[in-house]
């Protein structure tokens, strides 16, 4: 098997300066490295102005990279981009639409530039316009619709080609949470069928709940790349842990101050806690204080992934440019 | 091929949603000899003459309303960038899977039918309502002028449209543009007749050498050898608009 088989998107010293006619330009991209690997949903996160969207452009052949490479399927984008474009589709970040055709007409257009069969441009057209709600429009021209089913028709756009890689630039901006909802569940069964799908977004819930691995990107460099769990463990604080007794009582307090917390804080009857993953064992620590006083309710809450984005973002934005991690 | 008949489609697609436009896309280079060719045919009752043969002013005008038609053509199809950017389009475009030649060479395709139909339309009915004589054997190369018309001003304007991001900018670019290459050609008037230094810049203009090769064609009026070498000139000029067209739009965000 090929590597690009493996990794149909792989980033290497990616670097791109913008000069314009600015007198300082502007480094977008300072040595990014990725790969994505097949049938993976990669989510690159960043505040605006971190680089996502120039690396989409890189993927996708828009601007050339000013060094480093970068390939898709194998492709490299300066030397192959109109091979790489046989194997992608994009939602760009901004609203592309044929604003002087109907809803189904924008459809068969697409379809016909990504050579689907005219027999079967129609039946994939009402097939994406039921998955996205689409139907009763179909007539209408896209010029008479809100901005944000403007974007579903962009993004259901994409649903009706096969082709290996989909770049999703906040695809859900300005859809409604039941649109939302679909095109998450339709980038999920996409990515089971074995496309490989990289999107930025600034809803960091949906990344959470729709990403394999994630980079936070900043400044143009990959601050970290993981699994979600493996970003999360990377949160000062891992886990908060509350736990209910009847009545608070001294040795309740004594007992848990005898481990590593973080954070410890009492009511008159939950003991707020919290502890790096690594350095205690819940179980443990639950363990010790039940033998205290008997527990009437706990909960551990794992730190989200916007603790992580802020914290790591936070650091970098305060004291420059922070290590690569992965 | 395959891309360029789906750029040629989406082209058709847009062009077809308002009928009243592509009607007056049509009929309008007609309309301006009807009007503009009739008022000057009264003004010069005596005719103009290129090239020593004097004829009617009507007949005259015919070709320099064709490749007027021709450049209108090329100047909407330009200006749809501005549209399609406008709308976003033209970026994700840029990802299909096609070459920027194909997008390129099918948008002017099909706008060359339009532009050929328009000139259909023109002659014909020219012929007909104003008598026009007109040499029916060369018809073909007044089609041949026509589409390498519209698409070597196309390519043109295409480097200006897609390097002047902004559209009162592309505006201005395009009043001046027009108003020096129509008035500096041969398109209202016989060059010979031209002040010294105007008759320069209208042998330099690529506008004069669509002109005089499609009057050539169309009532046969010059010198062959000057309209051939001016017909050599013009795709010589259509092939470097074409290379940089195509070197513009490779990088479409100036980036």
């Amino acid at each position: 098997m090929n590597l690009h088989e493996n990794s149909p998107i792989r980033v290497h010293d990616l670097v791109k300066v913008y000069r314009g006619k600015s007198r300082n330009p502007v480094k977008a991209l300072d040595g990014l490295n990725m790969e994505v690997a097949r049938g993976e949903i990669f989510g690159l996160l960043g505040r605006n102005g971190a680089g996502k969207t120039t690396l989409l452009r890189v993927l996708s052949t828009l601007i050339e990279p000013t060094s480093g490479t970068a390939e898709v399927c194998g492709r490299n984008v300066v030397k192959e981009p109109y091979r790489v474009r046989q194997s992608i589709c994009a939602v760009l970040q901004e609203n592309a639409v044929e604003v002087f055709l109907s809803v189904l007409d924008n459809l068969s257009t697409y379809g016909r530039f990504h050579s689907i069969p005219r027999r079967q441009i129609r039946e994939r057209a009402e097939s994406v316009m039921a998955q996205f709600g689409l139907e009763e429009y179909r007539h209408q021209k896209v010029i008479d619709l809100s901005g944000g089913l403007k974007r579903r028709v962009q993004v259901a756009k994409v649903f009706m080609v096969d082709k290996p890689v989909v770049f999703l630039d906040e695809a859900t901006t300005g859809m409604d949470p039941v649109n939302k909802r679909a095109t998450l569940d339709a980038i999920r069964e996409h990515a089971r069928q074995g496309r490989t799908i990289l999107l930025t977004t600034h809803i960091l819930q949906e990344a959470e709940e729709l990403c394999d691995r994630i980079a936070i990107v900043d400044q143009g460099r990959c601050l970290v790349t993981g699994d979600l769990a493996m970003i999360k463990s990377m949160a000062t604080r891992a886990y908060d842990i509350n736990v209910t007794f009847e009545r608070m009582r001294p040795e309740i307090l004594e007992t848990a101050s005898r481990y590593p917390l973080l954070k410890l804080r009492s009511t008159s009857t939950t003991l707020e806690m919290s502890v790096r993953g690594s350095e205690v064992s819940t179980f443990a620590l639950l363990d010790a204080l039940s033998h205290v006083e008997p527990i009437v309710h706990f909960e551990v809450t794992s730190a989200s992934l916007e603790d992580v984005f802020l914290e790591l973002l936070g650091t970098s934005g305060k004291e420059g440019r922070a290590g690569e991690k992965s | 091929m395959k891309m360029i008949l789906a750029v040629m489609y989406r082209e058709y697609r847009i062009r077809t949603t308002s009928l009243t436009w592509l009607f007056y896309d049509m009929f309008m280079p007609l309309t301006y000899l009807l009007i503009f060719g009739i008022g000057f045919e009264s003004a010069f009752a005596g005719g103009v003459a290129v090239a020593g043969d004097r004829m009617g002013y009507n007949a005259f005008f015919l070709a320099g309303v064709l490749s007027m038609a021709s450049f209108g053509i090329a100047i909407n199809t330009a200006y749809g960038f501005f549209v399609d950017r406008d709308n976003g389009i033209f970026y994700e475009f840029l990802t299909y899977p096609m070459t920027r030649s194909e997008f390129l060479v099918g948008k002017i395709l099909f706008n060359s039918l339009l532009a050929l139909v328009q000139a259909a339309i023109t002659i014909t009915l020219g012929a007909v309502l104003l008598g026009l004589a007109l040499r029916w054997d060369l018809i073909g190369l007044v089609a041949f002028g026509q589409v390498l018309g519209t698409a070597g001003w196309f390519f043109f304007l295409t480097t200006f449209a897609i390097r002047i991001r902004r559209n009162d900018m592309f505006n201005t670019f395009l009043n001046v543009a027009y108003f020096v290459l129509m008035f500096g050609s041969s398109m209202f008037y016989p060059v010979e007749s031209l002040p010294r230094w105007l008759q320069a810049v209208s042998f330099v203009n690529p506008l004069t050498w669509h002109t005089d090769v499609l009057r050539y064609a169309t009532i046969g009026a010059g010198a062959a050898e000057v309209v051939a070498l001016e017909g050599v000139a013009f795709l010589c000029f259509l092939a470097v608009s074409f290379a940089l067209a195509v070197q513009t739009i490779r990088n479409p965000l100036r980036a």
